[in-house]
This record gives structure tokens, C-alpha cells and sequence, in this order.
């Protein structure tokens, strides 16, 4: 008989919660709990982790946002209301994440805009929410702070931190008790360090998710790729310094040259390839919250992740 | 247990005949210690000593040949789980399939397309390896004439036979018998006759059963039958099952803990019903050739690029070499953007400034394959590394400006990059999807 493979890992990816219902304390219609894998992604027999979430990623200023996108999703980018809601209701997403761009103009400082803004999403959609804040880090303190302010209660992922700023942020997910993301460039080293100086200002291992920067397939993804294996190795050999679900944000996918060039004709169906390609072959590795932006991406990867969780013995023995 | 080299000679006749091609028997086992050799090119051994040396010095994944010439390709002989404890060495076949029930001109399409595709990037040409047929029609005179109008394109393709049936599977040989065709494939029923067919042509042969225990039993058979070329569709009744028993294969095979499961995997990326998934978990978990209908553009580029990503060297550092780029067709007034030459931070940046359309230089300085934020941090970008980098690449005989544009998140350098060079700064911004609209604005604002 061909036995299954004992590899003898003693770690356990840890939970993460994302978003709170009201019997949690918050407004959401369903909370997440990721995590809690034991061996390689898909393999183990006792599924001890769930499928990996989907998060549509939508913005306050479609300026900077894909023209893809623009073009497939029409004036509800303009809509953010609308546009979070389209997210939830059609495009069938688990997560949304808000990016905050509008704070990437140069001397921004309409910070009430930015309570408002999230007060908008978390109304518009009961859905657990992921914000990408601001990245200057002479807002950053206001910023992430009215983030926090806006979604207390409603256990945020908030990101990202990075080993040069995450000050505000962590000060923001202590004080309304929200997650992060903690992001680190392709590195397995720089991953650990940066767990271990949020550790040292009072975030807790269940408020991190990691981070390790996704290139784009074909520019560089192979090395998230091994990022992504390594850390969850590291964690099922025992450090429970890397033992976070990982985030997979491939966020130049869409304007790499493939894509943006491809012909008008093909261009949506590259997009969205490229997308997909990227997100199961991320989730292959180990990550457990896949961001994308083109709608159609989402309903492609929810079928292919129900079949690559499907109850199986590996031996294949029935 | 592998062997030790003296173990191994132990086992050979000491004869120092040199008809294996090493001049003593002491380092023909050394090299199969080392899994470098075959013990087959031993012509003096009992059947004892080699089945003893066969099963521990071979590689612990048989390289496999498939078909012949330029566009033949060899799988197997992987020896890790994970990428990046050394590397993943012979990537796998994308295989198109066509059905003996399409018409002529619609089989010879798909041929032609296989035969001349290809998709330049990063300096090589990526393209599919080879054209499966299969044999829907259940007659083997409509397989082979299929097989047949494959030949007559002259694309010298490696095939792949797919047929239950032995008869239809020799009718077919005829016309591609010289070209080593992969057979797919043999099962508990009908194993001999498909052996027979192995070995007549020197085929390498696919072993299909949904259990690993069935495999094994048929690997037995097989190599009984004199077979040694062999792959294995595990048959998966649905993703996760492909991972699963994809990934217990390759481990059991690099640990030799079941021997017999030693051989590549082979894949039909089309039964599932979601083709794209299939064939990407193929590629990054362990499937050696992968059987798929002919791919539109988005799935065709996006497969070959994740193949290619996932079959580059990770030990390869992450860097460019330094120096001088352009982008685009830069002239004497045109911007000078300095960043460092970790390559991901290179490509992205290069790519927006191609989609921003203001032909421009970039200037690549040596951080070691480091990032912008942690070369700033680990002091490994200074303001020397930029007035070096400016002298050595004559960065100022190319443009009549003293302009330097350098990132967002090498700010803190800004005041000590003019003092040394004598540049003026300007800071970019941190993200590099936004030095378009910073190039048209903030450049064209510039004293």
C-alpha cells in the first residue's frame, strides 16, 4: 500500500478573523476565519483551512485605476457606492478592499473625506472589509487613524505595513481592534522581522496577515512564489513567527505589457488570465486572500479553489 | 537507502572493461552514487546486482524522452518538492489535442499552429511542445489517417497517441512509429498488448489508474514487460485530487520511499471542465507533459509565462546589471530616472514608463539586487553609489541637463545626491504606476 506522506510538521498556520457580525460586536453579515492550515495547501486530508477568499479590489479615485476595468465596469467607478455594492451583490466578491488613492495625490489633506469615504463602503456592502491606506508618511497617522475610527468594531484588515512605516497603523489596528497587513519585499528574512517588530508594539500573531509582495506573473512572480512557499514551510516547521495566512495582491498585473498592449479584441480575456493564472498559482503556494480587479476574474477562481478543496484521499483510495 | 560508491562497487565485476564509457568500474559507481549514470550500461552484471543498483542509483525520477529532433523535449529527473531548495529542471510539455473526429483541415490547423506559434519573452521563445491525438472515433483507420494529416504538415512535432485500443494504436504507429510517440495509455486491462506496441516502437508509455497502488502494480507489470519509459496519469476526478496525488507521487519518488513511483506525471488538463486551473496547478505542481484543446491568446501567454516563471533558476539573484537603459528613443533634453537594480523594481518601472510614452533614460545602480526601500535603509544607497554610477556610465554625455529624477522612497537622499553630484534632484514618486502622470506634470514644470 502507498502510504501518505508523514512529513512530521509540528506548526499550524494561525487564525485570523475578518469582520465581525453583529453577534461579533459588528455590522457585517459574515466574518471570515482564515488560517489553520497544517500542511501543504490542498493536501491535507482533515481540510483544516477553508478555501481562499476572494477580494475585489475597488478605489476612491478611478483616475489611477486600470482602463480594463474602467471600460468593463462602466460609470459605477465613479460610483463607489454603486460600484462596492455591484462588488458584493454581482460580481459575487467574499472581501471588498478599498484602496484609499485619492491620499497618492501630491499634498493631499482632505482627511474627513477619508472617514467618510470608508463610512460609505461599510454601508454599501455588509461584506468584511480589507483598506489600503495612505503611503506618505506624513498623513499616514491621520489617515489610518479616521480608517480605524470609521470601522471600529468591524474587525478591518488594514494595510500595509512595511518595516520603514507601520507605526500608524499597527497605533491604529491596537486602538479599534483591526488586523493588518504586513508587507516585506520577497524575502522570507524580512517577513519574520517585520512579524517580530509589530510583535514588540503589541500586535498579536491573530491580527497579521503577511504580505511577501506579488510581481506580476511574468515579472517576478516566480519569486513571490518561492516567498510565499517558504513562509509557509517556515511556519509548519515550527515558526510561529511566520505562521500568518499570507495575501496575495498582485496589483500590477493589469498594466504589465502583455495586458495593456494585448489587442482591444483580447485584451479583456488576457486581463482576466492573467489575472487568474496568477491566483491559482499563488494559492497553490499558500495564500489565503486572493486580490483581484477584474470582476470576471472572481467566479473563475471561486470554481477552480471548490474543486482544489474537494474532499479527496490522496492515495487515491475509495 | 542510497548507496555509498563503495557499496556499489562491491556489486560490479572489477573487471575495468571500460565498455560503459568510464575507464574503471570504481568510477562508473561513483557516478551512479550519484545518480549520474545508468546501470544498464553495464553489460557484465547479474540480475540480482542490478536489480539491487537499479532501484537505488537511478535518478529518483526517470528522464523520459519525447519524441525526436529539435522540438523533442525530456521530463523527469526533478529531485525537489519545493522550487526553490534547488531548482525544477525540465519543464513541462503543453500538449494540444486534436480529436480523429474533427475534419482534416480543422487537424491540420491546430498542427501548423503548434508547429509555428511562438512567443518571445525575456529573450527566448516560449511555445507549446507537441499535438495530441486521440482516438474518439473508436476506429483505428480514422485514427491513424488523423494521425496521418499531423505527419503530412511536416511540423516534426513529438505526438502523443491517445487510445484504449491497441489496434487502433498500431494503425496509427505506422505513420508516426519512428518518431517516438507517447502512448497514453496503459491500463490493468490491456497493459501487455500496449506493451508490446512499447517496445516494437521504442514509445514511452502512460500508466493510467485513479490509485496509487494501481500504478504501482502496473510499473511492475511494465517494467516486467521490459518497458522502462514510463509515465503516470494519476486519472484525478478533480483538482484537489490532482494536487494531492501529484504532490504524494513526487515525494515519494525524490525520498525513494516507494521507488516504483519514480516516473513523470502526465496530465489531461481538459476532462475537468476548467482547463485553465488545471493546466496552471499542472505547471507549478509537478506534471510533466500536459494534455489540453488548443488555448485562446489569454491562457496561451499567461501558461507559457507561468511555466517560465516557475522553471527559472531561484538561485539566480534577483538583479539587472547596472547601467544605462533607455526607454523609448531618448534625446539630449530627455529624463534621467536613477533607481536600483533589483529586477522586479526595474521591470515595473520600465513597464510604466513605456505606457507613459516619454522616451527617457533609466539609470540601473549596483544595490546588489536590493530594493529601493531596504538599499535606503541598509545604506547601500548613497549618494557615492549615484555619483559613481553617473561618471561610469556617462550619463552626462547623453543628456544636456543636470536633472536626476530618483524615487519616491530615496527622499531622504535627495539633499546629499546634489551635493555630491552636482545633479539637481527631484523626488518621484514612491509608487512607480504613478511616474506617468509625475513625468507629464512635475518634468514638464522644471526650471
Amino acid at each position: 500500500m502507498v502510504s501518505e506522506i508523514q512529513f512530521g510538521w509540528s506548526g499550524t498556520i494561525g487564525n485570523v478573523m475578518l469582520g465581525a457580525t453583529k453577534a461579533e460586536g459588528g455590522t457585517r453579515r459574515v466574518s471570515y476565519c482564515i488560517g489553520g492550515g497544517t500542511s501543504l495547501p490542498f493536501i491535507a486530508k482533515d481540510h483544516s483551512s477553508p478555501a481562499p477568499l476572494i477580494a475585489f479590489e475597488v478605489c476612491d479615485n478611478p483616475h489611477y485605476w486600470s482602463p480594463i476595468v474602467r471600460t468593463f465596469c462602466g460609470d459605477l467607478v465613479n460610483d463607489l457606492a454603486g460600484w462596492v455594492k455591484t462588488a458584493d451583490m454581482s460580481y459575487k466578491a467574499d472581501l471588498i478592499r478599498l484602496h484609499l488613492n485619492s491620499t497618492r495625490q501630491r499634498d493631499f489633506t482632505n482627511i474627513t473625506a477619508i472617514g467618510k469615504t470608508v463610512e460609505t463602503v461599510l454601508s454599501a456592502s455588509s461584506l468584511p472589509l480589507i483598506i489600503e491606506g495612505s503611503n506618505e508618511p506624513g498623513i499616514d497617522s491621520d489617515v489610518f487613524q479616521r480608517c480605524g475610527e470609521a470601522g471600529q468594531g468591524e474587525r478591518l484588515l488594514l494595510g500595509t505595513a512595511e518595516a520603514s512605516r507601520y507605526r500608524s497603523i499597527a497605533a491604529a489596528a491596537l486602538a479599534y481592534n483591526h488586523s493588518l497587513i504586513a508587507q516585506s519585499p520577497i524575502d522570507v528574512n524580512l517577513a519574520k522581522q517585520l512579524s517580530i517588530l509589530l510583535k514588540e508594539i503589541g500586535i498579536r500573531n491573530d491580527q497579521i496577515v503577511i504580505d511577501p509582495y506579488t510581481g506580476a506573473l511574468g515579472y517576478g512572480f516566480e519569486y513571490s512564489y518561492s516567498a510565499m512557499e517558504r513562509i509557509r514551510f517556515a511556519a509548519l516547521k515550527g515558526d510561529t513567527d511566520l505562521a500568518m495566512p499570507i495575501i496575495c495582491s498582485p496589483t500590477d498585473t493589469l498594466s504589465i505589457r502583455e495586458v495593456r498592449e494585448a489587442d482591444p479584441v483580447i485584451q479583456e480575456e488576457m486581463a482576466v488570465n492573467w489575472e487568474f493564472y496568477t491566483g491559482i498559482a499563488a494559492a497553490a503556494a499558500g495564500a489565503e486572500i486572493i486580490c483581484v480587479r477584474h470582476p470576471k476574474t472572481i467566479g473563475m477562481l471561486r470554481e477552480a479553489f471548490a474543486s482544489m478543496k474537494a474532499r479527496v484521499d490522496p492515495t487515491g483510495e475509495r | 537507502m542510497a548507496l555509498k560508491a563503495l557499496d556499489i562497487y562491491k556489486l560490479l565485476p572489477k573487471k575495468n572493461c571500460k565498455e560503459c564509457g568510464d575507464p574503471t568500474c570504481l568510477t562508473f559507481a561513483m557516478k551512479l552514487a550519484g545518480g549520474k549514470t545508468d546501470v544498464d550500461l553495464c553489460p557484465y552484471l547479474d540480475d540480482q546486482a542490478k536489480s539491487i543498483l537499479g532501484a537505488t542509483t537511478r535518478p529518483p525520477i526517470r528522464l523520459v524522452k519525447i519524441g525526436v529532433g529539435e522540438r523533442s523535449f525530456r521530463v523527469g529527473e526533478d529531485t525537489v518538492l519545493y522550487r526553490h531548495e534547488k531548482t525544477f529542471y525540465h519543464s513541462p510539455g503543453i500538449i494540444f489535442r486534436v480529436s480523429d473526429t474533427q475534419t482534416t483541415e480543422e487537424i491540420a490547423a491546430v498542427t501548423k499552429r503548434v508547429r509555428d506559434e511562438k512567443f518571445t519573452r525575456v529573450g527566448t521563445d516560449l511555445r507549446f511542445s507537441g499535438i495530441a491525438i486521440e482516438n474518439r472515433s473508436g476506429i483505428a483507420e480514422t485514427f491513424a489517417q488523423a494521425v496521418a494529416t499531423v505527419e503530412q504538415q511536416q511540423a516534426h512535432l513529438p505526438p502523443v497517441l491517445i487510445s484504449k485500443d491497441p489496434v487502433a494504436l498500431s494503425a496509427a504507429l505506422v505513420h508516426c512509429g519512428s518518431y517516438r510517440p507517447l502512448l497514453h495509455a496503459a491500463t490493468r486491462e490491456n497493459f501487455k498488448e500496449m506493451c508490446t506496441l512499447s517496445r516494437k516502437h521504442g514509445c514511452p508509455l502512460v500508466i493510467r489508474d485513479a490509485t496509487l497502488d494501481g500504478i504501482v502494480g502496473l510499473v511492475k507489470d511494465c517494467t516486467a514487460e521490459g518497458v522502462q519509459d514510463l509515465l503516470f496519469d494519476p486519472a484525478p476526478e478533480n483538482l484537489g485530487a490532482f494536487i494531492s496525488r501529484s504532490t504524494l507521487i513526487r515525494q515519494h519518488a525524490i525520498t525513494r520511499s516507494v521507488p516504483e513511483l519514480g516516473y513523470p506525471v502526465y496530465l489531461d488538463a481538459s476532462w475537468s471542465g476548467q482547463q485553465d486551473a488545471c493546466l496552471a496547478l499542472g505547471i507549478v505542481k509537478y506534471a510533466s507533459v500536459i494534455v489540453t484543446d488548443p488555448l485562446t491568446p489569454g491562457p496561451a501567454k499567461a501558461s507559457l509565462t507561468l511555466r517560465q516563471n516557475i522553471y527559472t533558476d531561484p538561485q539566480k539573484p534577483i538583479q539587472m546589471s547596472p547601467g544605462l537603459y533607455r526607454v523609448g528613443n531618448p534625446g539630449k533634453d530627455s529624463p534621467v530616472l536613477m533607481t536600483v537594480n533589483f529586477s522586479l523594481t526595474f521591470f515595473t518601472l520600465q513597464g510604466y514608463l513605456e505606457a507613459s510614452r516619454v522616451p527617457c533614460f533609466m539609470l540601473i545602480v549596483d544595490t546588489e539586487g536590493l530594493s529601493v526601500l531596504t538599499a535606503v535603509a541598509a545604506g547601500k544607497l548613497n549618494e557615492t553609489l549615484v555619483r559613481d554610477s553617473l561618471a561610469k556610465f556617462g550619463v552626462g554625455d547623453e543628456v544636456i541637463h543636470r536633472n536626476l529624477i530618483i524615487p519616491g522612497y530615496a527622499s531622504p537622499l535627495s539633499g546629499r545626491i546634489e551635493d555630491a553630484t552636482g545633479w539637481k534632484v527631484l523626488v518621484g514618486p514612491r509608487d512607480a504606476a504613478e511616474i506617468g502622470d509625475f513625468l507629464h506634470e512635475e518634468w514638464k514644470k522644471k526650471p
